[in-house]
Formats: C-alpha cells, structure tokens, sequence
C-alpha cells in the first residue's frame, strides 16, 4: 500500500491535469487553478524540509568540527538573523533590519554573482579558442562570424560577413533549434507518460 | 596563521574601518550620529561583499567564504520569509480561518474554502519525512505535486513544441520558379532572390529532418542515415556556436557599457 | 484721410465676408443634422470552445460608417439582461470592425464579471460625433462553457497516437524482444567518471539544476541520479548533491537511498549528502562553486535545467580539474555546456539516458516510441512540402491548434 497509493495519487492527478487541457469550461479551469494554487502551497510546506536540512548539515558541521566548520556559524547567523526579523511580529518584511539584510547584504552579493558571468563568459570564449575537433571548429567558426557581425566595438563591419551572420541565425539556427524542440517535446510527452502510468517512479523512492 | 594572511587581513580590517568613518562622516541626511553609523556600517559592509565574491576570480579565500556563506543562508531565509508571508498569509489564510487573518492582520475572504484545506494536509504529510516512521506518507504529497505537473506538461508540450514546430517547416521548396537564369540572378545572402530563398527554405527542411535524424536512438548511424545524422551534428554545432557567439557578445556590450560609463561619465577621460 | 477710408472700407469687406463664412457654415451643419444609420443584423453567439464567460457578436456595418466614406467613427457595444433595459456600455470598437467578442472574467467579485449561462440583450450604438444612433436589439443570448474544445482535436490525435506507440513498444520490450541502441558517448563515460573518482578518492558532484519538481528535465534527472548513485555506492565513493529546491531535495533524498539499498549498502548513505542549500538563483551558485574548490570533486554532474548560472557552474568545474558531464533541455545553455564540459547530453538525449543507465525493457520501449514518434514527424514535413508544392491546404489545416 505504500506505493500503491502514491501510483494512485499521481495517476489520477495527472490525467486530470492532462484531459483538463481540452475541457475549456469554467468548471475544469477552476480546479486547474485550485491544483495550481495548492502545489505552490505545498511548496511553501517543503521550504520548512529545506531549512531543516540546512540547519542540520551546518550544525553536524560545526559539532563535528570539519574543514571550514567556522563559516557555517556565519551560515546560521544570516539565515536565524533574516528569519527572526522576516517572520518577527514587529514589522516582518517591512521591519528596519528586515529591509537592511536585503538592501546591503542581498543586492549587492546577487548583483555581483551576476556580474562575475562577463569573466567566465571571457574564460569559456577562450576555451572555445583551442578546439581540438572537427566539430568543435566548425562552432568555433560559427561563432566567431556572429561575434564579428555584434561586436560592440565597431558595428558591423563588411556586408558579406554581416549577410552571413544573418543569414545563420534566420535559418541554420531555426533549424537546428526545432529540432531539439521537438526532440525535447517527444521526450517530455514520453517522461510525463510515463510517470502518469505509473512505469517511472524513481521520484517515489523504496520502500 | 600565515605571515602573509594577516597582513592582508589586517589591511582588510584598516581598510574597513577607514571607509566606515568616512561614509559615516559624508553620510547623506541623516538625523542621529547612530543613524550615520548605521549608513556607514551598512555601505562599507556592501562594498566588502561585493570585493569579497569579486576575490574568488583569484582564488578561494576566506573573505570569500565568510560571503558566500552569509549570503546561502540570507537567501535561504528570505525565500522561506517571503513564501511564508505572500502565500501563506497572503492566499491561504484569508480562505481557511478568521483567527489566523486576526493575528496576522490580513482581510478575511468571507468565506471558508475548504478546498483549501487540502494543501495544508498534504504540506504536514510531507513534513511527515522528518519523523523516522512517517516518510512513506510523505510520498503522498510529492506524488500529487509530480502527478499534476506532468499531467499538465503532457498536452501543453505536445502543441506548442511539437506541432506547431511541424506546421512550420511545410515550406515550399521551389519558390516561384521561373527558370534558371532567374534563379542564378541573384546570388547574395542579404538579397532577397530566388536562390537565397530556395537555399534558405532547404536548409530549414533538411536541418529539422538530418537534426530528428540525429537524435534517433534504435538505429545504428552508418550508411545514408548516419551521412544524415553527421549533418545533422554540423548544423546543431553551427547554432551552438551562433547562439554562443551571440550570447558572448550581449555579455561584452553590457560590461562596454559599464567601462564607457566610468571612463566617460564619472572620469570624463574619453570624451572628456 | 485717404488712407483711413481705404482701411475703414477695407475692415467693412473683411467683416461681410467673416459673416457671410459663418452663415455657410451654419448652412452646412443643418444638412447633416440627422443621425447616422445604425448597424443592421447584430447577431450574438455562444463563444465556441470557451470557458462560457464571453459572447460573440458580429453585425454588418453602418452605411454611415467612416470606413466608407461616412461620418461613424466608432460603435458601443450595450448589454442588458432584459430587452427593455437598462443597458450598460461593455466596449467600444472603431469604425469598419464587424466583430467582437463581449468577455469578461468568471470571478464573481470581479469587477469585469460575466454570468455564464444567463440571458443577455445586445444592442450597438453607431457614433459620430454627438450624433448617435442605435441598432435593433438583439437577445436572448447565453454564455455557455464547453466541456471540450474542438480547436484541439489535432493534439488529441498526437497524444493518443504517440501513447499507444509507446505503449506497444514497452509491451514488445517487455515480451523479450531485443531492442539496439546505439552509443551515447556522455552515457558511456558515466562509469569512467566515477571510477575516476573512487581512484582518486575524490566525492562526485551531482547539480540537479534549478528545475522543480514539475520540469520533467528535473525528473530525468532523477532517475540518471539513482543509477549513478547505485553504481557509487558499489565502488564505495561518495556523493553531494546540493539542492535548489526544498521538494527537489527530499525526492533526491529518497532516489539516493533507495539506489544505496539495492547496491546493499545501506549503512553508506549519509543524509547530509543530499541537502539542501538555497534557492535563490545566484547564492546557489556561489555555494556549488565553493564546494567544486573546496571538496575538489572529481566528476561533475550537472543535468537538468539550468539558467544563467551553467557557464558559471562549469567552467569553475573545468578550473578545478573534474570531468564534467552536463545535460539540459534548456536550449540556449547547452551551447555553454558544449564548451565548457567533457560530455553533453543534447536536449533530448537527456531524457533518453535514463534508459540507457538502466537498459530496463520498458525505458528501452519508450526510447524506441520516441523514435517512431521523430520518424512520422519526418513523414508528416516530408507530406507537408509536397502539399505546399501543390497547393494543398487542407492538410495543413490538419495541424492547425485552437487557442
């Protein structure tokens, strides 16, 4: 029974959700929007299992005094201090310090994450430069039109590699890329087939 | 401790100090000396950050580490905060209880919906897991949340990456033919002759078909099928490469701009 | 003196004239003074396939319209519940239109709610200027919301088509049948990977990207995660796997586990190995690029979905010297993967890897439905291009999706 109903559970809400697709009356798009709703309420639940995990691979850290174990004391800090000042009665979200941990701890580490991508997109570039096979170099070479075509630095530069550059992503490009899509769509469709009737079901786990 | 590592943290902690009392001193309307070193505190320890996660580019350091780990753990509470009060608070309580709206000091829908009863169930099943016994009931929760999106994925993909996909490769291969010497009249990439549009209309046909070729898993790549398949890898790298190419470039306009910006704007060295 | 008469006779013509202007003008504006024609035939139908909020309605154009020459510049379209009122404006549309759709939302607090199966009146209101003038009115009409849409027969026939292939090759799979497939080079290098890494005796990497629990690039990813953990629990190396999702992360727990207990090795299998760590895009980054330089795996997983972040993932992973074996449906990140990893599982392909990893007849059947389903998509471009050529558009229509 314990894998029996979860098989159940999944089967039903899966095809309900699937047949719902067809059925445009008001009825089927409430319970599509109720199901919506709940899944993100449920997702609200599972945060709850995150921080769990958090707390306890950063406390058995710290209790086992394993490399770097100092800096999950950093790790509970942040998380307790934004929890406490985020879920406290005194302001929540909007509280004082609540908006001090977003504004000058948040932004400025997000900001500069996404700002280390323009030196690992440098450092991939240059990888790109040593192909070492056929295939590798006819990327290489694709890329390297393209690059000339939108560098930044002169604009476009002679009408024969600007026509070419064009011209690969107006079709090469659409090609290939439909391919995949509906390469992936098939294999979508076979997945969510698949766990609806039950024969994928790593997700479950044993018994 | 290294001879080396403390000088550098000792410069850090100077460094940090000295920026401290200047913003302080330079800190824009403020009302109490408190105030001031709050905005002092608070901009430094942002400037601090941003350097500590820039570091990395050189090597792993504990300025670094000390970053990183108060930034997974800020992050990871502001994700559970803002679900807790925007979905909990924010949709669930005004449909299921008065009292809960009353402590929390949100509007009561009027009504209790007790199909929302529902998802709060299958959130404490699934919080079942962290008792020993209870995590088979926990799959309950999960196989309702895995069943309903892939119910929801199997149509919905069907139509937008799949036959759409088809319809839009039913393209004539001989558009207006009048001839070959019309054909050949005009032979740029850029124009919009007969040729580039026949070259064009083939390429997308034979690269979406050599690409399925490609992808086919229960036949063996040799002969025909596998010349195919070969160009069906070529053209697959060639869109790699443009949309690298192209992605790079975006990257590189935006870091541009950046330099433009403090060269221009704020140092006035290009134009001046 | 001369001067002066002449400016005096000169101000008396202009004034004539500036009166005798404004008499035409007067003149004019009488002609036109009766109102336009109205529309004629305003007809209101149920909206096809809809969820029976919304009424169609069509009509056939003023003569007066602007469109043809005439003064009407727009319509108000009116709605009642009963025939003699009272009637309030739903919408307005410019000249020339002949239809429109009356929707509203089925939220009943709503303000722009529309009562589905109610009786309506409609009438039009033809527009110019001040002047109006207003149609027959039309009614009773109901919204009524369809239990099926028949703009989507054509996805009904896909679905059902390619399910019952795949269903006949899973039942030959299963019947014994052998079933070839050819070699996937990212596939095979899983096992080299991790023996790689029990040589060294270095952890494996798995990254199961930012997908949840719904992106079935997500799911493949877990079933590829519970072969690679069997086969790391029989070498006896060790597995992280730090999660992005919170409901990612307890599935990933249990596709560990139970993939140590089939290996027989339940007694390896550490929990705090499948955490979790954020999910917050970029945090997530920087705590998977610590833990590549810290713990220094020796083989990199990433399969899944993944965003932004991949090109940052990987190409500190190549820095720190791991064999990197990447997989993702997100088609503008496979590119960077390409680049920056050993192996690449192309879109597709990582939905087929499970059933390589696992040979199991029934995966294996799947794989050989998914080719039939790419060989008819071939058959069906292949027909396309000759329909086109001939001008048949009958079955391109075949492919047509509703909204």
């Amino acid at each position: 029974m314990k894998k029996e109903i979860p098989l159940f559970i999944v089967f039903i809400t899966g095809l309900f959700m699937a047949v719902q697709f067809f059925v445009p009356h008001a009825k089927s798009e409430w319970v599509y929007e109720y199901m919506l709703d709940w899944t993100i309420i449920i997702g609200v639940f599972a945060l709850a299992l995150g921080i769990w995990s958090f707390v306890r691979v950063a406390t058995n850290k710290i209790r086992r005094k394993s490399e770097n174990w100092q800096y999950s004391i950093v790790a509970l800090a942040g998380l307790f201090g934004m929890i406490i000042f985020g879920l406290g009665f005194w302001g929540g979200v909007e509280s004082y310090m609540f908006r001090n941990f977003f504004n000058f701890v948040m932004v400025p580490l997000h900001a500069t994450m996404f700002s280390l991508l323009a030196f690992f997109i440098a450092s991939a570039a240059f990888r790109a430069f040593r192909a070492h096979s056929l295939l590798a170099s006819v990327l290489l070479l694709s890329a390297i039109i393209i690059m000339i075509r939108f560098n930044p630095f002169l604009g476009p530069l002679s009408e024969p590699i600007d026509s070419l550059a064009s011209w690969i992503l107006n079709f090469p490009n659409m090609a290939a890329k439909r391919a995949i899509v509906i390469g992936i769509g098939l294999g979508m469709v076979a997945t969510a087939l698949k766990v609806i009737l039950g024969i994928e079901r790593t997700y479950l786990g044993g018994d | 401790m290294r001879k080396s590592t403390m000088i550098v943290t000792l410069v850090v902690v100077l460094l940090f100090i000295a920026s401290w009392i200047f913003k302080t001193m330079t800190a824009p309307e403020v009302d109490s000396t408190f105030d001031a070193l709050t905005q002092g505190f608070l901009v430094t320890f942002a400037a601090f950050l941003t350097l500590a996660i820039m570091s990395f580019l050189y090597q792993d350091n504990p300025f670094y580490k000390f970053a990183e780990h108060l930034y997974v753990g800020v992050s990871a509470a502001y994700a559970m905060t803002l679900g807790f009060w925007s979905t909990l608070v924010g949709n669930l309580f005004p449909r299921v209880s008065e009292t809960l709206c009353g402590w929390f000091q949100v509007e009561f829908s009027g009504q209790h919906d007790w199909q929302f009863l529902i998802p709060p169930i299958l959130g404490i099943l699934l919080l079942m897991r962290l008792s020993p016994k209870g995590g088979w009931i926990s799959r309950w929760a999960l196989a309702f949340i895995v069943g309903t999106t892939a119910g929801l994925n199997l149509p919905r993909f069907l139509r937008s990456d799949f036959i759409e996909q088809i319809s839009g490769t039913f393209l004539p291969l001989l558009v207006d033919w009048e001839g070959f010497g019309h054909f050949f009249s005009n032979l740029s990439l850029s124009a919009s002759g007969q040729f580039v549009a026949i070259l064009s209309n083939f390429v997308i046909v034979s690269g979406v078909i050599c690409g399925l070729i490609y992808f086919f898993f229960s036949k063996e790549h040799k002969g025909a099928f596998g010349s195919a398949s070969r160009y069906g890898i070529w053209i697959l790298m060639i869109t790699f490469g443009a949309s690298f190419g192209y992605t790079v470039m975006g990257r590189i306009s935006l870091l541009v701009g950046r330099l433009t910006f403090l060269m221009d704007d704020w140092l006035g060295i290009i134009s001046g | 003196m001369r001067m002066k008469l002449f400016l005096f006779v000169l101000l008396a013509l202009f004034m004539t004239a500036v009166v005798v202007a404004q008499e035409d003008t007067e003149i004019d504006s009488v002609v036109t003074v009766s109102p336009p024609a109205p529309v004629a035939n305003l007809v209101g139908v149920d909206t096809p396939n809809d969820n029976g909020h919304s009424i169609s309605l069509s009509w056939e154009l003023s003569p007066d319209d602007a469109t043809l020459g005439g003064t009407v510049t727009k319509y108000v379209i009116m709605r009642s519940e009963s025939a003699d009122g009272p009637f309030i404006v739903r919408d307005t549309v410019a000249a020339g239109m002949t239809k429109k759709a009356d929707n509203g939302v089925k939220e009943i607090e709503a303000e722009d709610y529309f009562a589905r199966n109610t009786d309506f009146y409609y009438k039009l209101v033809a527009l110019a200027g001040d002047l109006k003038s207003e149609s027959e009115v039309f009614g009773p009409v109901r919204g009524v919301g369809q239990w099926f849409n028949t703009g989507k027969w054509s996805v009904v026939a896909a679905v059902g088509l390619f399910t019952l292939v795949t269903l006949f090759f899973i039942r030959r799979a299963k019947s014994g049948a052998k079933l070839y497939i050819r070699p996937l080079a990212g596939i095979d290098a899983v096992d080299e990977a991790i023996g790689r890494a029990t040589e060294m005796g270095k952890p494996i990497l798995y990254v199961l990207g930012l997908g949840t629990a719904s992106d079935i690039a997500t799911i493949a990813s877990f079933t590829i995660l519970s072969r690679v953990a069997k086969k790391v629990a029989e070498y006896q190396t060790s597995i992280l796997v730090p999660c992005y999702d919170p409901i990612v992360m307890t599935i990933a727990q249990e596709t560990v586990k139970t993939s140590y207990y089939d290996a027989g090795r339940p007694d390896a299998y550490n929990e705090d190995d499948v955490f979790f760590v954020t999910n917050q895009q970029f945090a997530y980054v920087g705590a998977v690029n610590g833990l590549m330089i810290r713990e220094k795996p020796a083989t990199n997983f990433y399969l899944g979905k993944f965003y932004a972040e991949s090109l940052i993932m990987a190409e500190t992973g190549s820095a720190s010297g791991a064999i990197q074996i990447a997989g993702t449906d997100e088609v503008t990140q496979i590119p960077f993967f390409v680049v920056a990893c050993d192996y690449t599982l192309i879109g597709e392909e990582l939905y087929a890897a499970s059933a390589y990893l696992g040979r199991e007849p029934v995966l294996l059947g799947t794989l050989k439905g998914q080719d039939y389903g790419k060989a008819m998509v071939i058959a069906s471009i292949l027909i396309g291009i000759g329909a086109a050529l001939v001008g048949w558009t009958g079955y391109v229509d075949l492919f047509y999706v509703g909204p």
